[in-house]
């Protein structure tokens, strides 16, 4: 044949299995990382050089098993299963190896050419946990590494092994299970007709069929005929009546077993019963009144931290910015010529010395939390209190991630099980304050009037995320499904893993947003240099002057924040013809209160719109949308009735 | 007993998981099946979830009350 096929590698592991870390050592920096929004934040395609072989190497979700109902979980069924790799790259957290290894087994019964990496050994050891990795090869026929991927220790070897597979190939032999179940599968593997489409295997497809009663992986078997699903079903209550349960129950079973057995041939646990560090750190984290007064400690620390950061770094990097400005209007005069230079300066000058100082603290810090683990743990602290707005404590996650960009957030709601308890999530995300929003509040509120009242308007933003679910949720009666969450182990963040991490998000903001800021700013520039602007703000004076008795010049600003909200502050100094040390003498504090209130409700922005509408659909995407408009109007009303 | 009114720090075996479909295969993804020993290591105030540890694979999971209430579980006596 002609050109050499680049290979396609999978990784594949439980979530927290450490998974993404060993594709980042992998992958590393001479990758081209490209996010794939709408498919997962996570799912991640990059194309590596690795010793003059080239790879096309996937990361893919975490998940527990090859047969979920969560939507999360199902982007990975859709790769494993359409998307033939030619090898998997098991990941497994070695300290939690029994439960690992049923995933390892679904994958083993998958058949795909396969290495496994046994992961987090450091952790493992510390546990008290001994693997001989030799003799988990021997039991599973694929090559078995223990790596450290944190600190890269076994990359090296596992890529050696990987190579190996792809080269020479190789033949996975299936664990049987007890006589009767295996007997059964045979006799949906008979029948499977002719043209089938087979994933792999007709075992495996035979075993997906009857596990997954038509959901699920059903999606993936195309239409099940006729004749096929009369025999699936029988089967299905011979099994049931056999065993006194469910087959979907009695071949998950047959696998923890298998897995268990396995771990106990392979491995030795020392028990010592030592409390470790973590479960030491983890009984003050969730404890029943410390854990809320660290919840406490950690948002207001979180936001202090990011305004005594931001605000010094604001002031020193406009001052340039300022003088320039000056020596421009020096030379330009009047023209045209200043007017566009003037929303250059404008447009760059707020991208680097109002938004990024806010910026980027906020990622980090939020890098920081998510790498420690502490969002799972909020949302067991928090779980009580989102039953009270019809929720529950996985849909924490998605919240504080809402503080970071409610993008993500809202694609992260796919771990919520039900549709109902996504919807609502993905409805009140729009609320949280975003970090576009954070550095609004911290550059006006903040900074014009005191710290302690950009704290009042969190948390009374949070009061109007609870009121609104509350209400939404008196609409949506269905009953929520309850927490089922996972709470990984506590990992020392990393720097190099952390700053990655916040260098990604910062990379794709100045990509994004800074030519949309730009662009904005000399549109503006344009507007008022041919006074087109004033149309605009005619149309828009009913609602800005006179209901919110904000300046007239004030409307165009709303239009650029549905862009992105930290264009309307940027537009607004523009619009207005201050400086931003000056700003008091164009408007008043109670101004900016009521101008800060309703830019950040008025609208969820255009990324956060298109996100809804490919999420939870056009419908709920407007009714979103109507909503916060209305809650902006109302409370920005009120404020300034107040004030 | 379901894990609602069990004692906690106690060696527990699952006995059954009743309740429907979706919560036990949730379960058992995580690890949790029937026969297994498990042990309750916390609960969170306002009647919020419990935290519910693997005593094999030593994961633990947070569940709300709802899902707490549909794991049977008894006591283990034997000495492990």
């Amino acid at each position: 044949m002609s050109a050499p096929r680049v290979p396609t590698v999978i990784f594949i592991g439980q979530p927290n299995s450490g998974k993404s870390t060993l594709f980042n050592s992998i992958a590393g920096h001479k990758a081209e990382t490209s996010n794939f929004p709408g498919t997962s934040i996570k799912h991640t395609h990059s194309r590596v050089n690795i010793e003059g072989r080239l790879l096309d190497i996937v990361d893919l979700p975490g998940t527990y098993s090859l047969c979920t109902t969560d939507p999360a979980e199902q982007v990975v069924l859709t790769h494993l299963f359409a998307e033939r790799p030619d090898l998997v790259v098991n990941v497994v957290d070695a300290s939690t190896l029994s439960r690992g290894l049923e995933l390892t087994l679904e994958l083993v019964e998958l058949g795909y050419p396969m290495v496994v990496a046994l992961n987090m050994m450091d952790v493992a050891e510390r546990k008290g946990i001994q693997v001989d990795a030799p003799a988990v090869e021997k039991l599973l026929g694929a090559p078995v590494t223990p790596t450290v991927a944190a600190h890269g220790r076994g990359v090296k070897e596992l890529l050696e092994r990987a190579f190996e597979v792809l080269n020479k190939g190789q033949s996975l032999r299936t664990l049987r299970w007890s006589g009767d179940i295996e007997e059964k599968v045979a006799e949906v593997e008979r029948l499977l007709p002719p043209g089938f489409p087979v994933i792999s295997n007709p075992r495996f497809t035979a075993v997906k069929l009857i596990e997954t009663a038509g959901h699920a992986c059903g999606d993936f078997l195309g239409e099940v005929e006729p004749g096929l699903k009369e025999t699936v079903d029988r089967v299905r209550r011979a099994i049931e009546e056999r065993r006194g349960a469910p087959a979907y129950e009695v071949i998950s079973a047959e696998r923890h077993h298998q897995a268990m057995k396995l771990f106990e041939e392979t491995s030795r646990v020392l028990h010592g019963k030592r409390m470790t560090w973590d479960k030491k750190v983890d009984a003050v984290l969730m404890h029943p009144v410390l854990g809320y007064v660290i919840l406490a400690a950690v948002f207001l620390a979180f936001f202090f931290i990011i305004f005594k950061v931001g605000s010094p770094l604001e002031s020193l990097l406009l001052g340039p910015f300022n003088k320039l400005k000056e020596v421009l209007a020096a030379r330009l005069g009047g023209g045209l010529l200043f007017f566009l230079a003037e929303g250059l300066i404008q447009g760059v000058g707020g991208g680097v010395a109002i938004v990024l100082p806010y910026f980027l603290p906020l990622l980090f810090l939020m890098s920081a939390l998510e790498d420690l683990g502490y969002l799972a743990r909020a949302g067991f602290l928090l779980d009580a209190f989102m039953h009270r707005i019809g929720l529950h404590g996985k849909s924490v996650s998605p919240f504080i991630l809402g503080f970071g960009c409610n993008v993500p957030a809202i694609v992260s709601t796919r771990i919520l099980e039900s549709q109902r308890d996504r919807v609502l999530t993905s409805i009140l995300i729009p609320f949280i304050p975003c970090s576009a929003r954070t550095t609004i509040v911290l550059a006006l509120v903040a900074f014009y009037l005191g710290p302690l009242w950009a704290m009042g308007f969190y948390a009374a933003n949070i009061l109007v995320v609870a009121v609104v679910g509350w209400v939404i949720s008196r609409f949506m009666k269905e009953p929520s499904p309850g927490l089922i969450l996972e709470i990984p182990s506590l990992k020392a963040p990393r720097l190099v893993s952390i700053l990655r991490k916040t260098w990604l998000q910062v990379y794709s903001f100045v990509k994004f947003a800074w030519p949309l800021l730009i662009g904005g700013s000399l549109v503006l520039s344009l507007l008022s240099y041919f006074r087109a602007d004033r149309w605009i703000n005619d149309i828009l004076a009913p609602l800005v002057v006179k209901g919110l008795g904000l300046p007239h010049e004030l409307g165009v600003t709303l239009v650029f924040g549905f862009l992105r909200k930290e264009l309307s502050l940027i537009m607004m100094l523009q619009a207005l013809g201050v400086d931003y040390q000056n700003l008091l003498t164009a408007i008043s504090r109670e101004q900016i209160i009521v101008f800060t209130v309703f830019i950040s409700f008025f609208i969820p922005c255009l990324s956060t719109f298109v996100i809804l509408w490919k999420e939870i659909g056009k419908k709920w995407a407007f009714v979103s949308a109507g909503l916060s408009v209305g809650v902006a109007l109302i409370l920005s009303w009120t404020v300034r009735l107040v004030l | 007993m379901n894990l609602v009114n069990a004692p906690h720090n106690t060696p527990l075996r699952i006995a059954d998981l009743v309740g429907g479909e979706g919560v036990r295969r949730r379960l058992m993804a995580l690890g949790f099946h029937k026969g297994d020993i498990v042990e309750l290591d916390g609960q969170a105030i306002f009647r919020g979830p419990l935290l519910v540890r693997s005593c094999r694979s030593d994961t633990t999971i947070a569940i709300g009350r709802g899902v707490a209430q549909k794991v049977i579980v008894e006591l283990v006596h034997e000495r492990s």
